[in-house]
């Protein structure tokens, strides 16, 4: 099928998206040589920094949760791929304002690539850095082999709670702490029923039968082996709680922060049909959802499907999770 | 291009300038007319775009290539080094900028290289990646070519020729490996036994590295 996409030159994609984006949120980023979006108020910040990188493709994410609260500089790659090291290491002396800075990569090849060279730079240089791998995709691997998890949307809500602890005037090592207790905390599973196309190449991300759905499937089209025929909203649920459920060992009484994440051609409609099913399923096992998100955080260009996210809570990472926020597309008050 | 000189009445050749030179556009050639193979290869179980990346680092070594006067053999690796790592598309500029940045490392100032360098090159080469990355043998990955170029290097004669050849044989070697194995790191991974039969895209490119090294010396 050929693609149809509103574009101009696959070369320019990202520089485009960039320029577009930075010029609709003019009021909280400022887009930067490097692919570099940063929080307009950096310059006056007097606490611990958050910086993260990833690649372009997954709008609103990463860069749209630039702003106080939240991130302070994403440095964005091309479509679907990490940037460089270089970059990364400038966005981070950029970030820097004597506090020490926290650094989150997704767990990709690419990604965790570039943030290895990044930290033996920023090692070299003297900077106080501390690293915070995201890793929750419970489909391609055993909790014991985390370190083999997928970085899916968790990555957005750990930048709202470390934000949340660094606006605190936590130290680094305190925000690192509470970033990475919540991502210890945290499970997501994805499911696809319609692949989309790389923007820059026109190439299927994943090709689905139209009466079959992959539960697991990666954010980038990788397969992650549950292909099994098409189920209903309130079965997918079922299905999809469960294992998230059953990986973080969540029990009866504990509090539970729950995302659902279009991928971007499932619609609201449908995600609030599977949410109600999520809650009814939570409720009988008197477990609280105490935190929510329903909506597109962290895309796949048209790929229809959603990740479920579920995060074990305490009232630490709840205050961090409601405190005040401004960045183009998460807001609280 | 060598340098021939006598040292105790054995002819030992030397790689300077002008055989780093010849060895680099060697790589920047085999690898442009490698580009398209290499994506299709890509295609398979990646993004597809490696043959581009590839085809961005060739053209860089050659515009490089073009700029060198007067800087060191090691200060000239040193910089298309970083050169590599950002040149974007992925993760092929900075694994092929830790590659070959770590080249550098084990130079100083010479002018002249000869087996035991060339062989402390590729190791320090192969150690800076071991830094940034777990895969190893058997993970169908560009360490597969990569560890047993190095080790071949390693157990070559003293001679710049013999290490360079060894290297590349060993390189090719470790591509036809890959087509056994299942693919453990990056996007591939995902699709397991489904990789058996296909070489590894980064070994191969790597492959042709050392190729290149070779045939340009």
């Amino acid at each position: 099928m050929k693609m149809k996409k509103f574009i101009n030159a696959q070369d320019s994609l990202t520089k485009e998206l960039l320029e577009g984006f930075a010029a609709a949120h003019r009021d909280l980023v400022t887009l930067k040589p490097g692919n570099t979006v940063v929080n307009n108020k950096l310059s006056s910040a007097n606490r611990v920094t958050i910086v993260t990188q990833g690649g372009a493709g997954h709008e609103p994410a990463l860069s749209g949760f630039v702003g106080e609260g939240m991130l302070d500089v994403s440095v964005v790659g091309d479509i679907f791929a990490a940037p460089g090291p270089q970059a990364c290491v400038d966005a981070i002396k950029l970030a820097d304002r004597g506090r020490g800075v926290l650094y989150v990569v997704l767990n990709h090849a690419g990604d965790m690539l570039t943030g290895n060279l990044t930290m033996k730079q920023v090692a070299k240089e003297g900077l106080h850095v501390i690293k915070v791998v995201t890793q929750e995709d419970v489909a391609n691997a055993p909790r014991e082999n985390s370190d083999d998890r997928r970085g899916l949307v968790g990555a957005v809500p750990t930048y709202k709670i470390a934000g949340g602890a660094a606006a605190a005037g936590k130290s680094l090592e305190e925000v690192a702490a509470v970033a990475q207790r919540f991502a210890d905390n945290m499970a997501t599973l994805a499911v696809a029923v319609r692949g989309a196309t790389h923007p820059s190449t026109g190439s299927m991300l994943a090709d689905l039968n139209e009466d079959e759905m992959e539960v697991g499937m990666g954010q980038h089209g990788e397969g992650g082996g549950g292909r099994q025929p098409m189920k209903s909203a309130d079965e997918t649920a079922e299905i999809m709680l469960n294992a998230l459920l059953a990986d973080l060992s969540v029990k009866s009484g504990e509090k539970v922060m729950l995302i659902l994440n279009g991928t971007g051609a499932t619609t609201l409609m449908e995600l609030f049909i599977v949410y109600r099913r999520c809650e009814q399923l939570l409720k009988a096992k008197n477990i609280e959802i105490a935190a929510n998100h329903v909506g597109e955080l962290l895309t796949v260009q048209e790929q229809a499907g959603f990740q479920m996210f579920l995060a074990r809570m305490d009232d630490e990472l709840l205050r961090y999770w409601n405190a005040p926020c401004n960045t183009p597309y998460m807001k609280k008050v | 291009m060598q340098v021939l000189i006598k040292n105790c009445g054995v002819l030992r050749m030397l790689l300077v300038k002008d055989s780093f030179s010849s060895m680099f556009r060697s790589v920047a050639l085999l690898w442009q007319n490698n580009t398209a193979r290499l994506g299709e290869i890509d295609s398979r179980f990646g993004d597809g775009d490696h043959g581009v990346t590839i085809g961005k680092m060739a053209a860089l070594i050659l515009s490089r290539l073009d700029e060198w006067r007067d800087e060191s053999i090691r200060s000239f690796i040193e910089n298309l080094g970083s050169g590599f790592m950002e040149i974007g598309g992925g993760s092929a500029g900075p694994l092929y900028g830790t590659l070959v940045g770590g080249f550098a490392e084990a130079l100083s100032g010479e002018t002249e290289v000869d087996a035991a360098t060339l062989k402390a090159m590729f190791a320090a080469g192969r150690d800076a990646l071991f830094d940034i990355t777990k895969a190893r043998v058997g993970d169908k990955t560009m360490m597969d070519a990569l560890i047993p170029a190095v080790e071949a290097a390693q157990q070559a004669e003293n001679d710049v020729l013999s290490v360079l050849r060894a290297s590349a044989s060993a390189a090719d070697q470790g591509v036809r490996d890959t087509e056994n194995m299942v693919s453990k790191f990056g996007r591939a991974r995902s699709y397991g036994d489904k990789t058996l039969g296909t070489p590894d895209v980064g070994a191969v490119s790597t492959a042709l590295l050392f190729e290149g090294l070779s045939q340009g010396a």
